[in-house]
């Protein structure tokens, strides 16, 4: 028998189907319900990455392409100072 | 009894991957298979390019538009840099996509568009960084694939020593993700705790669960070992989880 523990690590593997101990798995779901709560909230939070965007502050496209010119030219004349 | 022990983590895998250059590597063949530019979503007029838009922008970035490379590096310089944070670390992130971006600069003219524009980016990145690893594998941490963070989730204290559950896993009163993601507050939450994360643990999300791409793809273009892909996306979870559990509880982080 799998124990709390170890369904919770593999919980990922379970969601994703990346793991042969799937029945043993089911067998503790089936009568565990800490487990099943944790496995539905995991699945949630897979499900909620899926429709997300991501918000970092953006990149400095201006700035980012500056640098990249800046380079660019560097290498096209290498050896003129 | 079942051997579950988490995967070994191998920090050995990453040096090992390819050594072509960015232009002769094949792209991971189903990152073409997605919707173009998921994560761009909700992120306002230029998020629904589609192919036929693409050639066009391509055609343009081969020209040397300004405007073209702005745009391109607006929709995906963060995306590079995450990547190129896992395999390289911090300290050399913004340098090797940097590189990266020259280097699309120089080859966009031949680039033949077998994958999309975005495919061929992540290879290039991916492999510029790669590139640098290796010349500074002494100076690079790869701290960002250690062990479990204290208070996380899979960490002793959940658990009484006969592995179960030392108290309940918390009820959320909200289960839907839609309505999930309609708390602005949670949505910023997660956001932050997104750019807090281990390097490799972020970019491995990214890829796995907002880019939805294959766990082949991702442990190809991190450099890691598909048992640690496994890891460390596992992790990731987690730690939204949590961060999920909290705002159910008090709602804020
Ligand atoms: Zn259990």
């Amino acid at each position: 028998m799998l124990n709390c523990k170890q369904v919770a690590t593999l919980a990922s593997d379970y969601l994703d189907n990346n793991t042969s101990l799937r029945w043993q798995i089911r067998l503790h779901l089936l009568m565990c319900a800490n487990c099943r709560r944790f496995i539905r909230h995991l699945q949630i939070t897979r499900d909620v990455g899926a429709r997300m965007a991501i918000n970092e502050p953006g990149a400095d496209a201006e700035a980012v392409w500056n640098k990249v010119q800046t380079r660019i030219k560097k290498e096209a004349q290498p050896d003129q100072e | 009894m079942a051997s579950v022990k988490l995967a070994q983590i191998n920090l050995h895998d990453s040096h090992e991957f390819n050594t072509s250059s960015p232009m002769t590597q094949s792209p991971p063949a189903s990152l073409e298979d997605k919707v173009p530019y998921p994560l761009l979503k909700n992120k306002g007029p230029h998020s629904g390019t589609g192919p036929a838009d693409e050639s066009e922008l391509i055609a343009r970035l081969a020209k040397g538009d300004d405007r073209a490379f702005r745009q391109v590096i607006a929709q995906h310089h963060s995306l590079m840099l995450s990547i190129a944070r896992a395999i390289v670390g911090d300290t050399f992130a913004d340098d090797v996509v940097q590189e990266a971006w020259v280097c699309v600069y120089n080859n966009v003219a031949n680039f033949e568009q077998r994958s999309s524009l975005k495919t061929w980016l992540v290879t290039i990145v991916s492999n510029q960084a790669k590139t640098r690893l290796r010349k500074e594998s002494r100076q690079v941490s790869l701290d960002q694939l250690d062990g479990e963070v204290s208070g996380s989730y899979l960490d002793g204290v959940h658990f009484k020593t006969d592995g179960h559950w030392q108290q309940a896993v918390p009820q959320w009163s909200v289960e839907s993700p839609d309505a999930l993601l309609e708390e602005q507050q949670l949505q910023s939450c997660i956001n932050r705790t997104l750019t807090l994360l281990p390097p490799a643990q972020k970019a491995a999300f990214i890829l796995r669960d907002i880019e939805q791409q294959s766990f082949e793809d991702i442990c190809h273009i991190l450099a890691v070992s598909a048992a640690n892909v496994r890891v460390l996306v596992h992790r990731a979870r987690l730690t939204l989880m949590q961060v999920i559990d909290r705002y159910q509880e008090t709602g804020s982080c």
